[in-house]
């Protein structure tokens, strides 16, 4: 054959493409239909096509010049990225490696896994791809997910995450080795879901759960890894959806079966936390029975396929019975000993349900959120009913949307917020047809609405705290529309508002948090009348919010309210009552009646202690907050007793990087400065700060009183400028979340003022102290956050003015000075609980400044003949 | 490596600045891969895509350097790394030495009855004819078989399916096949020269 001229080539050419597509055995077809037409150019094309079998013989330029397998993955040993060496290669996946890595830079000791992208995606997709991995594991602080420990790109130009290298087994492994019984099975898979309902909350879907992606590690901590294809929830609901089941046709491709896949991962429908839920119901079905959902289905991917998408699974206690009989004894002996019946007969029921309910082939009818999921655990261990007997789903799920009908449509965006942050994603659930058709209509217009959110907020742009501005945009857009298209719906709308009230406020957005709940309660009570439970809620977190800005009076007022109303509501025992208590217990301390909080703080314990049990979360909660009144009230000993407990208990349910961990050893470190003891003070409140920046970012209101905490100790360590930077953060931190004349700011900015008086720069601390003294005047009863100071801080008008009187007498300002100190001492004795320190500092300073002035004292006779 | 010029959108431009960039491409891949010769040794080199990438990077890092298409970089330097791999095997045949990269093809044949560094020569002439009929087929081989990358890392680089890719490829060599077949003195029919 010639050589074939490029014009011929271009003729030839796309009926190349079409004959390369072509089984074999229909070339010889598709060739005489061309050459009826044409003879030469089937003839060039005959030819053309046996010349390519006979390239596919010759395997001609098969193997590359240069092979790309030859060294890649060994040369990187010993490789140096950041503070880390690359010792060996753990494991090796299409988008990338991840190494085992030891710390080299001689500061620190320590194993990490080194997660390398593959360099032939570096560049957009990729490197998009490895960066949102990042950007989400930066978000998530949570002990049981695996954390990012750093993340760059090599002097090579190497993008890599350095991880939390986590040494253990997987979930499954370890419960079979174990021999872990039911109970200790569901206790390890709550860790699961814990860690699953974090990522969630940061509107994060794992995507890939999987046993191999939850670890154990040696000390029984349950670890979530590998983020690499989470994302975002419904980031782009169309083009992720297509990506999503071509992944998946992918992986089929390689052989390998996805398991652990959601029916709507296969399908390609939109992928949401629900996914999430179904995948964590396989593997709580692995855990339980040792049996894959789809049993002998697993064998081949198009059965595995057919089973997601069609069969129900038999029920997990059919499972066990099966795995524990006929040819599979060994294994059902292995998992649970001899008590196989016993085990299937706690199966039965209740944990059938609750596994039933987590697999539902339609999201819409799984558990709403990870956390209902967890609720339900929790209520199967606590024998109590659960949400998924049959019956009362029907039941509650027909009455909500019953109730709701007409608000849902109108509603999307907000339904969003739903998804992310609470329980109520019931919404979308329906047991009759029709109804279901509407529903999933709707669940379209929430993807699209949600997208529609989501992109206009550029999730990856640098922000001061990650996963607040999404989060805040999100509830700004959603607040909106709750306000403009709920007017007509003031139950549905009373409710929304005040989930997202209690959410900014948790963003620290106290101004915009109230308002919210003052619409909300003004809704909530157009139609609940007096005795209801949500109005309760509302009236509860708005008495919150208030009392974080500071209006107390208004905010034991509300909160009083909210407690008789869920006393009468829900009974005196009421785990949610004792949530109130504590909360107005609270308020009374900040407002100085520690007499009227303890007996609450007392209360609130007593029904958590019985409610929840001794080790529980919320029970850590009231020993923080009985420990604070008992050590204002100088119990130091026993504070320290019930704030010991507590730590073991946060330590032991929330973790190390937790903030109410950090709270407590807060505390603690207050009792031992009491004690004089400042070194020992000092490093409790310095771990607690590194906690709580950690966990809530590096801007929130709690580390400006731990800084100001610190601040004391370290006046009293003699170390001024180290207190006046810890100082002046606090009020870096405070000044734009309360604006200025909050009294926080107030009582910060006298601690400054305190500090450049000790540093000997009066002339600093005038103004400062003028504008201060002007905020407290406002209020001067009240001190923000009491239970987290010190006893004998009082930052009251008096001890103000006192300070003030010492700053112009280093001005050399007497005239002015005398004055000011008198106004002071007269203010301090005034006080009701006057501070006879804060006298005797005044009288000692009116002294001081009798003598520098050379002026007869004028008012020291009276006082030192007291 | 001071001033990359930025491949151009503009195809006038093109012609302009490609020079600029063959030379600045050429002698970066040839730095890049000395580096990893005396740092390694021929045997223990890196893979010519990781060469390309750390060319991608040292080049796009450099400051005012924008590259408008990560794929057309690489296509095009991909054409660069032949250039530079075809001068190495000429150059190892003269001096009687090795190289600087580790040629799996010298070894053994391609497939033709030609082998070793001819064959590699003759193939790089094939391709620049073939660049003229068809420029995304041969820049599919200089990415696949002169660098080493997958059809799915190529599929990803440009954004189309793997089916295509392959597809592709396999019009590439089949170009090749017949056009080195062709050029062989005598050869008139494909069959007859070349069963094996």
């Amino acid at each position: 054959m010639p050589p074939i001229s490029p014009d011929r080539w271009r003729v030839l050419s796309p009926y190349l493409d079409e004959a390369l597509d072509l089984a074999t055995d229909q070339r010889g077809d598709w060739l005489a239909a061309i050459s009826s037409r044409d003879a030469v150019l089937a003839a060039d094309l005959r030819a053309m096509l046996s010349e390519h079998d006979v390239v596919l013989e010759q395997r001609f330029m098969d193997r590359a010049v240069l092979d790309p397998q030859s060294a890649l993955p060994t040369s990187l040993a010993g490789q140096v990225l950041g503070a880390y060496r690359l010792v060996s290669l753990i494991g090796q996946g299409g988008s990338g490696s991840v190494w085992l890595a030891e710390r080299c830079d001689g500061r620190f000791q320590g194993r990490a896994a080194v997660k390398l992208l593959n360099p032939s995606l570096i560049g957009r997709v990729g490197e998009e791809r490895f960066r949102r991995e990042g950007t989400i594991l930066a978000q998530l602080r949570h002990p049981r997910i695996a954390h990012l420990i750093d993340a760059g790109i090599s002097t090579t130009g190497q993008p890599y995450l350095v991880l939390e290298h986590v040494d253990g087994q997987t979930i499954d492994r370890y419960c079979d080795e174990g021999a872990l019984g039911i109970e200790a099975r569901i206790r390890l898979f709550l860790d699961v879901l814990d860690a699953v309902a974090h990522a969630h909350a940061n509107l994060v879907v794992h995507r890939d759960i999987k046993p191999g992606n939850v670890l154990v590690s040696t000390d029984g901590q349950v670890k979530l890894l590998d983020f690499g294809i989470a994302r975002l929830v419904q980031g782009d609901a169309t083009r992720d959806a297509a990506a999503e089941s071509s992944a998946i046709t992918r992986e089929i491709g390689k052989g390998m079966t996805p398991e652990f896949a959601a029916p709507e991962q296969v399908s390609g429908g939109p992928v949401t936390t629900a996914t999430d839920v179904y995948s964590l119901g396989v593997l709580l079905y692995v855990l339980l029975s040792g049996q894959h959902p789809a049993g002998d289905a697993t064998d081949a991917p198009e059965t595995l396929l057919r089973a997601i998408l069609l069969s129900d699974p038999p029920r997990v206690s059919d499972a066990v019975a099966r795995s524990s009989t006929g040819n599979v004894e060994a294994n059902g002996s292995a998992r649970y000993g001899s008590a196989a019946k016993r085990v299937r007969r706690m199966l039965r029921g209740d944990l059938d349900a609750i596994v039933a309910r987590a697999l539902k082939k339609d999201p819409a009818q799984r558990y709403s959120s990870v956390t209902a999921f967890a609720d339900d655990l929790h209520r199967f261990l606590r024998h109590e009913p659960v949400v998924a007997a049959p019956a009362t789903i029907r039941h509650r799920t027909a009455k909500f949307v019953r109730r709701h009908a007409r608000g849902v449509v109108g509603i999307a965006a907000v339904v969003v917020l739903i998804v992310a942050l609470t329980a109520l994603y019931t919404l979308r659930v329906s047991t009759e047809r029709d109804r279901a058709q509407r529903e999933k209509a709707k669940a379209v217009k929430v993807g699209e609405l949600l997208m529609t959110l989501l992109t206009s907020a550029d999730p990856f742009a640098p922000r001061s705290t990650p996963g607040e501005l999404t989060m805040r945009r999100l509830l700004d857009d959603g607040a909106e529309q709750v306000q403009r298209e709920l007017s007509g719906e003031p139950e549905l709308q009373a409710e929304m508002l005040t989930m997202m009230g209690r959410t900014y406020r948790r963003l620290g957005v106290y101004d915009k948090a109230q308002r919210l709940l003052e619409q909300a309660l003004a809704s909530g009570r157009k139609v609940y009348g007096v005795g209801d439970a949500r109005l309760a809620q509302t009236l509860q977190d708005l008495g919150v919010v208030l009392g974080d800005r500071g209006d107390y009076n208004a905010a034991a007022k509300y909160l009083e309210e909210a407690l008789v109303m869920r006393r009468r509501v829900l009974g005196r025992d009421n785990a949610d009552v004792a949530i109130t208590l504590s909360e107005l217990g609270r308020v009374y301390q900040d407002q100085g009646f520690n007499d009227r909080a303890e007996p609450l703080h007392r209360e609130a314990l007593l029904i958590r202690r019985t409610a929840l049990g001794e080790e529980h979360r919320e029970t850590a909660v009231s020993q923080s907050d009985l420990g604070s009144v008992l050590r204002l009230n100088g119990d130091l000993d026993a504070a320290e007793t019930i704030l010991r407990e507590c730590l073991a208990t946060n330590l032991k349910t929330r973790g190390e990087d937790h903030p109410n961990t950090a709270t407590t050893m807060g505390d603690l470190a207050l009792i031992a400065a009491t004690r004089g003891q400042y070194g020992s003070a000092e490093s409790q409140m310095r771990s607690a700060l590194a906690i709580q920046r950690k966990s809530l970012g590096a801007r929130h209101p709690a580390i400006a009183m731990t800084l100001n905490n610190l601040a004391h100790v370290l006046v009293a360590l003699g170390r001024n400028s180290e207190a006046a930077s810890a100082l002046q953060e606090a009020l870096d931190i405070v000044q734009p979340v309360l604006g200025s004349q909050h009294q926080l700011v107030a009582i910060y900015t006298i601690n400054r003022a305190a500090v450049h008086l000790a540093q000997n720069e009066p002339l600093a601390a005038e103004p400062l102290l003028r504008e201060a003294l002007r905020v407290r005047s406002q209020a001067p009863a009240i001190v923000p956050s009491r239970r987290r100071t010190f006893v004998e801080d009082s930052w009251s008008i008096g001890a103000t003015k006192s300070l003030l009187g010492a700053a112009l007498i280093a001005l050399g300002r007497y005239d002015e000075a005398e004055g000011v100190l008198l106004e002071a001492r007269r203010d301090l004795e005034a006080l009701p609980t006057a501070s006879p320190r804060e006298i005797a500092t005044t009288i000692d300073r009116l002294t001081n400044l009798y003598a520098v002035w050379g002026k007869p004292a004028r008012g020291t006779q009276t006082t030192t003949s007291r | 490596m001071k001033s990359m010029p930025e491949i151009p959108g503009d195809p006038v431009d093109e012609r302009v600045v490609a020079d600029a960039l063959f030379t600045t491409l050429y002698a970066e891949l040839h730095r890049l891969a000395r580096r990893e010769l005396n740092r390694r040794g021929p045997l223990g080199g890196l893979g010519a895509t990781t060469l390309l990438h750390e060319a991608y990077l040292s080049m796009s890092g450099t400051a005012g350097t924008v590259f408008v298409d990560r794929a057309r970089f690489m296509g095009y330097a991909a054409r660069v790394m032949r250039g530079l791999i075809i001068d190495d095997v000429r150059r190892r045949t003269a001096e009687k030495r090795g190289g600087l990269f580790r040629i799996t093809s010298l070894d053994g044949e391609i497939g033709l009855n030609v082998s070793g560094p001819q064959a590699l020569v003759r193939i790089g002439d094939a391709l620049d004819e073939l660049a003229q009929v068809d420029g995304d087929l041969s820049e599919i081989v200089d990415l696949k078989f002169f660098c080493g990358f997958s059809f799915a890392e190529i599929a990803a680089m440009r954004g189309v399916s793997e089916r295509t890719i392959q597809r592709n490829w396999e019009k590439g060599r089949l170009y090749l096949h017949q056009a080195l077949a062709s050029a062989r003195p005598g050869a008139t029919s494909v069959h007859a020269t070349h069963q094996p």
